[in-house]
C-alpha cells in the first residue's frame, strides 16, 4: 500500500501577509495588492504595477547573522515562510531523525540582484559590452557571498543548514509551476521511502528591473498602470496580462501514520501529483486544455480520486487571455457533468503571480480551504468571459463550503503542468478504514 | 519489479562527441582543458577549461530555427538529448504505430533534465541598454522595448531542454527540470527512473546540461579557492583544485518489456539511486565525506546490491583538494580494502557541473562495457590521504560489470547511481 503524506505545518511570505493568517484574511476579503512598484523606480516600464511584500526588511530573520549574508530577498523570503512552517508542524529534525528529512525547493530563474549586475556594468561593460578583463577589478564580482547568493542551490542550502536537513535535497525550476513540481516532488520522496518528512516549498522575487523587463518584453503582464488594483482579473472577458508578484510558501510534509502517532495537527492529506508537459508553445498551453488536462488526470489517478470528489479548484488563472480560457477548456474536459458543481477561484485576483512560489503558496490556500471549510474569492471578476461561464467561480463573497478533495493548478512556461490533489484529512480517515476493511475481507 | 534498461545514450564534451569518444580520450590520456579562447584571458589569475572546439549551433542542436529560443547550455542539452533518442529509435518505432497508439507513447514518456549553464551571462545583453540609461531607471524604462531583445526572458529559461525535446519528440508525460548545481543531472537520472518505477511511465529521457566557461564563474570559483592552475588531478598529491568544462548527458531509460517488445538494443540496465545531503552550508563539506557514504549505500540498497557486487567506481574527483580528500574517506568508509576499480573523468572534460553526474553516467557505462577503468592521466602521485583509493595512473581491467557513479555538489549534496553495463 502506498504511503500517505500528511501536510502539518504552513508558512508563507506573500503580498497578502507576512504570515498564514494574514494572507487568509486578505484573500477571504477578496482585495487585491496590486500597488505602484516601490522596489525601484518603475515608473517608465510599460508596465509599473506589481504586488510586493510589504515591510521585507522588518521580516523576522533567524537570529543567524552568517545565514542572513548568504541570503538574498527571495532566500530572506523562504527562511522566514520555512521558519513559520517548521514552528506550525511543531517538529524539527533532531541529530538522530536529520538524514530521513528531506527539503525540496521551487525556485527562481533570476539569481543575480541587479546591484551586482550594476556594479559589473559600470565596471567593465562601459560601452555595453564586457570587458572580462576589467571585470577583475569589480568588487561584486570578487565577492565570494556574491557567488554564494547567485547559486541555484543557495536557497536549499541555506534552509538545510538552518533547519539541520540531511537527506534528500533538491532544487527545481519549471518557471510557474516549480512550486508545484516541489511539493510533488516531495511527495514522491515520502511516498517511496526515501524520507519520512520533507519542508517543501518555493521562493521568488522578480520585481526588479531585469526581472519585470522580462515580462514587459513579452507583454505578459498587465499594462494597467491607473488601476493596479484591477489588473489582476482571472476569468474576466476584459482580462489583459497577469500581475508579478514575489514571496515564499512552505510546507512539512509528513509520513501520515507518523504524523498521527505523533498526534499533530493534520491540515490535509497531500495526495496526488500530476505532471505533464504539453509540448505546444512554450509560453502557452493549447487552447483545448490539452497538457493541463493530463495533469489534473494525473493527479486524481494518483489520489485515487474521480471528479466526482472534487469540490474545489484553486486555478493557476494568471489573468493571461490564453491561461484562463485553456484552464477553463480543461475543466470542462476534468469535471465533465459536474463542472458546475466545483468551485473555482483564482488567488492570483488577490495576491499576484508569484511565479516560482506560486504553485507552492498555493499548496497552502488549498490546505487552509479544506481545514476552514472556507474558500476564498477570486477578486476582481466582473463580466465573467463566456468561454469560462461553465466554471463555478467564487464571486464578490468567499463561500462556506465543506472540501472533500481540492486541486491546484500550476502551468509554466516552457509547457510544463503541475496539478496536485488535497483531501480532507476525515475523507482520508474514512479511505483508510474502507482499505483496511477490505484487506482484511480478502486477507 | 520490471527491470529498467538503457537503450540510448548522447554524450558530449570537449573531448568529444559521444560517449566512445569521450572514453577514447581518457584511455589514450588526452585531456580536452586547454587555455580558454572564448575571451581574452592573457591577464587572468586562471586561464584553462574545457571548451567544446568548432562549435556549430544549428548543427549540434539539429534545427537553426530554434536557435533564437534558447543559449549555448541548451545546445549541448539538445544535442545529447537527440543523439540518445535516436539511438534508443524512438522515431523508427513511432512510424509503426497507430495515431491512438502514438498519442500512448506521448503520454506514457517522461523527461527530467537536470540544467545549469550561463548563470551570468544571460543577464549580459542588458548591458547595452543599462550604459546608456546610467542610473536613470526612466530611460532603462523607456528604451527597454527598443534594446533588448523581446525574446529575453525565453532564452533565459532553465527549462528551455525539458521544453523543447518534448516539442521535437513529442514527450507529454511526467517532467521535471531540476537545478540542483551539479547533481540536478543525477537527480535528472534518479527522477526519470522513479516515474518508471512507479507506472507513471513506461519509458524517460533524462538529460543534464551546463556551459560554464563564463568569466564571471571563473572569477568566483577562483575567489572560492576552487581552481587549479592549469589541471585537475584527482586524489593527487599536488592536486590544486578544479577547472569547468562545458557537455551534457543523456540517457533513456524503460522498461525491459518495452525494450524487447520494439526489439531495442539494450546498453545497460539502471539497478538504483540514491541522494544523501549534509547541509553545513554552500561551500561546506563534511571532512569524513559522511554524506557521499550515505548516498552511497542508499543507492546499494536501493540497487538490492551489496560492495562486493560493484566492478567499478566512477568518482566525482573533481581535483580541489577538500573534495577529493572526503570522498576518499568516504570510498574507504564504504568499500574499505575490497574496493574495485576507481576512476574520474573530469580530468578529461573539465567539471559540467549541472551535466557532470548525468555526463559521467554515459562515460562509466560506455567504459565498463569495454570492460575497463580507464587510468587517469593526471594522477602522478596519490595522496597519502586518499590511500586505499584504487585510481590508477594506467588502465585497469574489471572484474564484475556493475559500475557506482558519484556525484556531489554545493549544499554539502550528494548523489549516486548504479548501472550495470551490458555488451
Amino acid at each position: 500500500m502506498k504511503r500517505r503524506v500528511a501536510i502539518t505545518g504552513l508558512g508563507v511570505v506573500t503580498p497578502a501577509g507576512n504570515d498564514v493568517a494574514s494572507m487568509w484574511s486578505r484573500l477571504l476579503e477578496g482585495r487585491s495588492c496590486g500597488a505602484p512598484i516601490t522596489n525601484f523606480d518603475a515608473s517608465a516600464f510599460s508596465t509599473r504595477i506589481a504586488a510586493e511584500v510589504r515591510d521585507a526588511d522588518a521580516l523576522p530573520m533567524p537570529d543567524d547573522r552568517k545565514l542572513a549574508k548568504f541570503a538574498s530577498r527571495s532566500h530572506r523570503f523562504a527562511l522566514v515562510a520555512a521558519e513559520q512552517a517548521i514552528r506550525d508542524a511543531g517538529i524539527a529534525p533532531t541529530a538522530s531523525d536529520r538524514t530521513r528529512w528531506g527539503c525540496v525547493v521551487g525556485t527562481g530563474m533570476m539569481t543575480v540582484a541587479y546591484d551586482e549586475l550594476s556594479s559589473l556594468q559600470r565596471s567593465a561593460a562601459i560601452e555595453g559590452q564586457l570587458d572580462p578583463s576589467r571585470m577583475l577589478d569589480d568588487a561584486a564580482s570578487n565577492d565570494p557571498l556574491a557567488f554564494c547568493r547567485s547559486q541555484s542551490t543557495a536557497g536549499v542550502s541555506l534552509l538545510m543548514r538552518r533547519f539541520g536537513i540531511g537527506g534528500y535535497a533538491s532544487s527545481v525550476h519549471t518557471a510557474c509551476a516549480s512550486g508545484g513540481q516541489a511539493l510533488g516532488t516531495a511527495l514522491r520522496v515520502i511516498r517511496r521511502g526515501a524520507a519520512d518528512r520533507v519542508l517543501a516549498g518555493g521562493f521568488d522575487s522578480m520585481i526588479s528591473p531585469v526581472g519585470l523587463s522580462g515580462f514587459c518584453l513579452l507583454s505578459a503582464v498587465s499594462p494597467d498602470n491607473d488601476t493596479p488594483e484591477r489588473a489582476s482579473r482571472p476569468f474576466d472577458v476584459t482580462r489583459n496580462g497577469f500581475l508579478l508578484g514575489e514571496g515564499a510558501g512552505f510546507v512539512v510534509l509528513e509520513e501520515w501514520e507518523s504524523a498521527v502517532a505523533r498526534g499533530a495537527k493534520i491540515y490535509a492529506e497531500l495526495a496526488g501529483d500530476g505532471n505533464s508537459l504539453s509540448s505546444y508553445r512554450i509560453t502557452d498551453s493549447h487552447p483545448s486544455g490539452d497538457g493541463p488536462i493530463q495533469a489534473m488526470q494525473r493527479a486524481l489517478a494518483d489520489a485515487n480520486a474521480t471528479a466526482e470528489d472534487v469540490d474545489y479548484l484553486n486555478a493557476h488563472g494568471t489573468s493571461t487571455p490564453m491561461n484562463d480560457k485553456s484552464e477553463a477548456a480543461a475543466s470542462a474536459v476534468v469535471f465533465g457533468d459536474r463542472v458546475g458543481e466545483v468551485s473555482v477561484s483564482s488567488t492570483k485576483s488577490v495576491m499576484g503571480h508569484l511565479i516560482a512560489a506560486a504553485g507552492a503558496v498555493e499548496g497552502v490556500v488549498c490546505a487552509l480551504s479544506i481545514h476552514h471549510s472556507k474558500l476564498p474569492v477570486n477578486a476582481n471578476l466582473r463580466e465573467l468571459d463566456p468561454e469560462c461561464a461553465h466554471l463555478d467561480i467564487v464571486r464578490e463573497v468567499p463561500r462556506d463550503r465543506r472540501v472533500r478533495v481540492a486541486l491546484s493548478n500550476s502551468l509554466g512556461f516552457g509547457g510544463s503542468n503541475s496539478c496536485l490533489a488535497f483531501r480532507h484529512p476525515e475523507e482520508t480517515a474514512e479511505v483508510m478504514a474502507r482499505d483496511r476493511h477490505q484487506a482484511g475481507r480478502r486477507g | 519489479m520490471s527491470r529498467i534498461v538503457i537503450t540510448g545514450v548522447g554524450s558530449i564534451s570537449a573531448a568529444g562527441r559521444s560517449a566512445a569518444a569521450t572514453v577514447d580520450a581518457a584511455l589514450e590520456g588526452r585531456s580536452a582543458i586547454a587555455t580558454i579562447e572564448s575571451f581574452d584571458v592573457s591577464t587572468w589569475p586562471r586561464k584553462r577549461g574545457a571548451e567544446i572546439k568548432d562549435y556549430d549551433a544549428a548543427k549540434l542542436a539539429g534545427d537553426r530555427k530554434v536557435l533564437k529560443l534558447i543559449r549555448r547550455s541548451d545546445v549541448l542539452g539538445l544535442f545529447a538529448a537527440n543523439q540518445a533518442i535516436a539511438e534508443a529509435g524512438f522515431a523508427r518505432h513511432r512510424e509503426t504505430l497507430d495515431d491512438a497508439g502514438n498519442v500512448a507513447f506521448s503520454e506514457s514518456t517522461a523527461c527530467y533534465v537536470g540544467s545549469g549553464g550561463g548563470a551570468f551571462n544571460v543577464n549580459y545583453e542588458f548591458f547595452p541598454l543599462m550604459a546608456h540609461a546610467g542610473d536613470d531607471m526612466q530611460a532603462f524604462g523607456h528604451d527597454l522595448a527598443s534594446t533588448v531583445n523581446p525574446m529575453w526572458l525565453l532564452r533565459a529559461l532553465p527549462n528551455n531542454v525539458l521544453c523543447h525535446v518534448g516539442i521535437r519528440h513529442g514527450i507529454k508525460g511526467p517532467n521535471g527540470c531540476i537545478t540542483n548545481h551539479t547533481t540536478s543531472g543525477m537527480l535528472a537520472v534518479i527522477e526519470s527512473a522513479q516515474a518508471i518505477r512507479e507506472g507513471e511511465a513506461v519509458r524517460a529521457v533524462a538529460a543534464g546540461h551546463d556551459a560554464p566557461v563564463e568569466p564571471q564563474q571563473i572569477l568566483y570559483y577562483h575567489r572560492c579557492g576552487l581552481m587549479a592552475k592549469d589541471a585537475i588531478r584527482p586524489f593527487d598529491a599536488s592536486r590544486d583544485g578544479s577547472l569547468l568544462g562545458e557537455g551534457a548527458g543523456a540517457l533513456v531509460l524503460e522498461t525491459e518489456a518495452s525494450a524487447l517488445e520494439r526489439d531495442a538494443k539494450i546498453l545497460g540496465e539502471y539497478l538504483g539511486g540514491g541522494d544523501a545531503s549534509e547541509g553545513l552550508g554552500l561551500l561546506a563539506l563534511a571532512p569524513d565525506g559522511e554524506g557521499a557514504a550515505r548516498a552511497i549505500r542508499v543507492a546499494l540498497d536501493d540497487a538490492g546490491i551489496g560492495t562486493a557486487d560493484v566492478g567499478m567506481i566512477v568518482a566525482h574527483g573533481n581535483g580541489t583538494p577538500q573534495s577529493d580528500a572526503s570522498e576518499a574517506a568516504a570510498l574507504k568508509t564504504v568499500f574499505g580494502a575490497a574496493m574495485p576499480p576507481v576512476t574520474a573523468f573530469k580530468w578529461v572534460t573539465g567539471h559540467p557541473l549541472a551535466a557532470s553526474g548525468i555526463l559521467d553516467v554515459t562515460l562509466g557505462l560506455e567504459a565498463a562495457r569495454r570492460g575497463v577503468a580507464p587510468g587517469i592521466a593526471t594522477l602522478g602521485t596519490l595522496d597519502p590521504v586518499c590511500a586505499g583509493v584504487r585510481a590508477s595512473q594506467s588502465t585497469q581491467t574489471l572484474a564484475r560489470d556493475v559500475v557506482l557513479i558519484l556525484c556531489r555538489g554545493f549544499g554539502g549534496t550528494n548523489s549516486a547511481v548504479i548501472v550495470r553495463a551490458i555488451s
